[in-house]
């Protein structure tokens, strides 16, 4: 290990060294563990998740880590490529949707024979547990407990006059709702809702309520062609009645980049997103937000949210340190000063002690994150199945299919079946 | 190629005051046209610089280029972020740029010189190779190389990144440069043949000296793309100690996450300063080239 | 490495002295100094170009998850691109409307600045670096959000055509015209090829001009009788040049969409698609094969253009 590390610093350069010793990281000792940690995400999280791999050096002399961060979008080449060079890191930030493909493919490695022998998992959530599980063994520590969401521009809403969207609220009360706040007129060019006619979460939420699913367990299409036909003449209905955003506008927002929602352009009051982003997307608006659950079909319908692993830590399939990181993964989930630091950023913790510990601490908009996703109530459905490889490329074709709706290229009650052939081939193509 | 310095003298002398004053009026108008353009080149520009000035929650809420309170927080926020700061990425941008600028100016050369310049068999067929390579998206064959740099133990160093430079990796050089040498004219070369001069040089003594345009553009294109990269230093880079200036812009955002915007911002604009003085000084070699060296005889 | 073995290699062959030990000194010192002199780029090519690109087409003929051993699949990949995938045609359609209209206004515009900066005129760096200046920023995250200032419903070009009372569109948002604003973007990026074409200006002797205005020829015939053709050259390289960049543009269109290639699929460029297909779907066996059918088109392309480029580019030697 330590021969590996000398060449690599020796051909670092000397200037890197000299910038290294310069900021007090100096080259490592011999006999010291580097632990190597990959996590995609913005300077906030690093901030953070460097402050406790800080600590975790403090508390076990010997561990250091060399700790490297990304966007989301370069972190999927960067890590496939790694893995594929069989140069996978030590600890691995991984996404709900990505770990059914690394495990599949063993390139994470099952985390079950360190379940009570480093890592403690007492009272983790089941469900959080469940979820990073695939085909029955444990392959991600789920890093906080996330759900769908809409934001809400509370400014907006005030100025206008009209109450927040209620945990009641249906899809069908919106006409009346963007009647009111159409002649309120109080922000040029505003219209009240977005349009979330393209997004795989707002359908799956939809299907959910209806008892349906986006996927099956072997991975197939829990829709039907009318069911999409269905869903894209709701959102027909919606534009029809002057509710959402115009298809131009909703088209900025390619890939709920939090700058480009509508809720940041200040097109829309309202934006689907995601729990743990309240934060994130205040940072970037004047107005004050808040969140709340998606729409109920009807009155009274629920089990469309669920409480999703925001992100997990897995551990490279061909590192040599697994059980040092089993034992950072427990630290990082379990340990309250390290929880502290994290807060709800992931997500809300997992381990009931952590969520104990954190709670005094955190500022507003964590307690509405908080409060949000620990009282779904009757909104909560089970975990669906993890989603099968491919699924990926639905969501892309349901981004597309919707456009054509919307720029009115195809009528819902063509686009429904096309869509449904379309998800079909696709998923059909993943199982060869 | 004739000269006639004494006839050129007579035609100046010959230019009429109205000839002078229509002069005068149409370099007005070329000055308007050119100031006007600059504003469309230089706007984001100074939406940069505005962006990097405003609070966070403005950037993109606001259309104006004028920012409600003007803050230097982003900067210094920006400078220090990362754990490192950006010292750090700057030398090693820096120090990769240049020696891909060395690598490039130094092979790319000789290369370029033995296509446009010696007969050999299989000219024609390496040159197309070369040209090949060119062709292909580098998207796949980022792994396999990946692979063969692992396997090197040059992953996590700046010798995928600069190795390649000095053994004229980039076609692209090679064939600007062979597109120069062919404009030179060949009776110098012949003639140096003739007066029992090698290749290296003629090469040496008679190519480059008159190429400083030309090595001047690929100084300036190396440099620039160098110090653009992202991709590679990406994906060949882990160790924030390596990290360029490029790629640390990328990590100031996440966008599914809280990001540094102001920052990401601010180090952009930091981060123009060298490229822009490195094209303002290195355009009077691209300029000057010629003129100094007496080509016109 | 002497004068003579260039000049013999100048000389035509001599058959006589077929089968004797100067055959090898012969085609030593008939080909050395070539040989010699590329030595680094045959390093180069066949020590790090090579072995990926080979790498890569084997790839093309295997199913290769990027996690897993690739899986031998023979044509099948190429078949069913040419068969069984709608966004192949779609993404080369948007390809090949790219590379038709940014490529030629990109050079019209750069080789019209390049001769407005080549005159002797006041503060002429300054605006040579001004005009680089949007090709320095290349692959910025900053364009992406300054493009969509720009070229949004309610961005700056609208403002400024509401002056002239013309509604615009959202541009960049809309499918009918996003394809557009990347066209715009790449023009607006026209930097380098006008580098180029300022260093081939600069090449061109100042005594041809000096004897043309001797012979009263206007500045527009000096243009078209010295200017263009001793720059063929340079135009030939940037055309080339130009043309394969534009085939593999991907950089605008991933920042600008977000990866995505919408508004319904309207700025999915070729590489984009591959990119997807490569590390979004998993599928670099796929991708492998959709790059070498780039290849094969481009090097298509750029094959007949040489063999016209006789017709029309004019070298010294």
């Amino acid at each position: 290990m330590s021969i590996s590390i000398d060449r690599r610093q020796f051909l670092m350069g000397s200037t890197a060294l000299l910038a290294a010793a310069a900021a007090g990281v100096g080259p490592a000792m011999s006999q010291e563990t580097r632990m190597r940690l990959i996590f995609w995400g913005g300077q906030a999280r690093a901030d953070r998740t460097y402050g406790v791999t800080d600590l975790y050096t403090k508390a076990s002399p010997g561990t250091t880590f060399d700790g490297e961060f990304l966007a989301f979008a370069d972190y999927w080449p960067k890590l496939a490529t790694q893995t594929a060079g069989g140069n996978s890191p030590d600890v691995i930030q991984m996404d709900y949707r990505y770990i059914v493909e690394y495990a599949k493919r063993n390139a994470i490695a099952p985390l079950d024979e360190f379940i009570g022998n480093g890592l403690n998992l007492d009272d983790f959530d089941k469900d959080q547990l469940d979820g990073g599980k695939v085909d029955g063994k444990l392959y991600g520590i789920s890093l906080g407990a996330n759900s769908t969401a809409i934001m809400v521009n509370t400014t907006a809403f005030e100025e206008a006059g009209i109450e927040l969207p209620t945990r009641d609220l249906s899809y069908a009360d919106l006409p009346a709702m963007a009647e009111k706040w159409n002649s309120s007129n109080k922000r040029a060019g505003m219209k009240l809702w977005s349009d979330y006619s393209g997004g795989e979460p707002g359908l799956e939420n939809w299907l959910r309520q209806q008892g349906k699913a986006l996927y099956t367990a072997d991975g197939l299409a829990g829709f039907t062609a009318e069911d999409i036909t269905a869903w894209f003449q709701l959102w027909a209905d919606l534009r029809a009645a002057d509710v959402i955003v115009s298809p131009d506008d909703q088209a900025l927002d390619a890939t709920d980049a939090i700058e480009n929602t509508m809720i940041t352009l200040g097109k829309a009051p309202v934006t689907y997103a995601n729990s743990n982003q309240l934060i994130a997307f205040q940072a970037v608006n004047k107005d004050k937000l808040t969140m709340t659950n998606y729409p109920r079909i009807k009155a009274g319908s629920g089990g469309g949210h669920y409480r999703k692993p925001s992100m997990f830590f897995s551990l490279g399939a061909s590192s040599k340190q697994q059980a040092e990181g089993a034992k950072f993964i427990d630290y990082f989930i379990s340990n309250p000063d390290a929880a502290t630091i994290l807060g709800v950023e992931r997500g809300i913790p997992c381990k009931s002690s952590t969520r104990d510990a954190i709670k005094p601490s955190l500022d507003e908009q964590s307690l509405v994150a908080l409060n949000f996703v620990s009282n779904l109530g009757d909104l909560l459905g089970a975990l669906p199945p993890s989603p099968p490889s491919n699924a990926g490329e639905v969501g892309v074709a349901l981004k597309t299919k919707s456009q054509e709706v919307a720029f009115g290229q195809q009528s819902p009650q063509d686009a429904g079946p096309a869509f449904f052939a379309q998800a079909t081939e696709i998923l059909a193509r993943a199982k060869k | 190629m004739t000269t006639d310095v004494q006839r050129l003298t007579v035609v100046t002398e010959k230019q009429t005051a109205a000839v002078k004053t229509r002069k005068r009026l149409l370099s007005i108008l070329a000055h308007v046209l050119l100031i006007g353009a600059s504003i469309l080149m230089l706007y984001p520009l100074l939406w940069m610089l505005s962006a990097s000035l405003r609070p966070e929650n403005e950037i993109f809420t606001s259309t104006s280029l004028w920012p409600s309170a003007i803050s230097l927080d982003s900067y210094f926020r920006g400078w220090n972020g990362l754990r490192l700061g950006f010292g750090t990425f700057f030398i090693n941008s820096f120090t990769i740029a240049i020696l891909a600028i060395i690598g490039n100016l130094a092979t790319c050369s000789l290369a370029a010189f033995a296509f446009a310049r010696l007969e050999f068999w299989g000219r024609g067929f390496w040159f197309a190779m070369m040209l090949a390579t060119l062709m292909l998206p580098y998207q796949v064959t980022l792994i396999p190389q990946y692979v063969l740099f692992h396997n090197l133990g040059w992953v996590n160093t700046f010798l995928p990144l600069v190795v390649p430079k000095f053994l004229a990796a980039d076609g692209f050089f090679i064939f600007l440069m062979v597109q120069f040498f062919r404009g030179i004219p060949k009776e110098l070369n012949e003639a140096a043949m003739m007066d029992g001069c090698s290749p290296w040089r003629i090469y040496w003594k008679i190519l480059l000296p008159l190429s400083t345009p030309v090595l001047a553009t690929a100084a300036i294109f190396t440099f620039i793309w160098t110090w653009d990269d992202f991709f590679g230093p990406l994906i060949y880079l882990s160790d924030i100690r390596t990290y360029t200036v490029m790629l640390g812009l990328r990590t100031f955002v996440d966008s599914s996450a809280q990001s540094d915007w102001g920052g990401l911002f601010a180090m952009s604009i930091l981060s123009l300063l060298p490229i822009f003085l490195f094209f303002l000084f290195f355009q009077r070699l691209l300029i000057e080239g010629i003129a100094t060296t007496g080509m016109k005889r | 490495m002497t004068a003579r073995s260039i000049q013999d290699a100048n000389r035509a062959p001599t058959t006589e002295r077929a089968v004797s030990p100067s055959v090898w000194s012969q085609l030593w010192s008939r080909n050395a100094g070539g040989y010699l002199f590329l030595l680094p780029w045959f390093l180069g090519f066949f020590g790090l170009t090579l072995g990926p690109m080979i790498s890569s087409l084997y790839l093309s003929f295997t199913n290769f998850d990027l996690l897993t051993a690739p899986d031998w699949v023979g044509p099948a990949n190429y078949v069913r691109i040419f068969t069984a995938d709608p966004k192949f045609s779609t993404s080369m359609r948007v390809t090949l409307f790219f590379v038709v209209f940014s490529v030629p206004l990109k050079l019209a515009f750069a080789l019209g600045v390049a001769l407005l900066l080549n005159r002797g005129m006041k503060g002429l760096p300054l605006y040579r670096a001004v005009f680089y200046l949007p090709s320095l920023l290349g692959a910025s995250v900053a364009i992406a959000v300054l493009w969509r200032q720009l070229f949004a419903g309610d961005g700056v070009v609208n403002d400024a055509l509401a002056i002239f009372g013309i509604k615009g569109p959202a541009w960049i948002s809309n499918p009918n015209y996003s394809l557009w604003t990347l066209v715009v973007l790449s023009v607006w990026q026209f930097g380098s090829p006008m580098i180029i074409f300022l260093a081939g200006l600069r090449q061109i002797p100042v005594d041809m001009y000096e004897a043309a205005s001797l012979d009263g020829a206007s500045k527009w015939r000096q243009f078209w009788k010295i200017t263009l053709p001793l720059l063929t050259p340079v135009v030939f390289f940037n055309f080339i040049i130009q043309t394969i960049e534009a085939f593999k543009s991907f950089t605008p269109a991933f920042i600008i969409s977000g990866g995505t290639g919408n508004p319904i699929n309207s700025t999915l460029f070729y590489t984009l698609y591959l990119y997807q297909e490569a590390f979004s779907f998993f599928r670099m066996g796929y991708a492998s094969a959709l790059a070498w059918i780039l290849l094969a088109i481009v090097g298509f392309f750029t094959a007949f253009s040489f063999l016209t480029s006789k017709y029309w580019v004019h070298y010294d030697d």
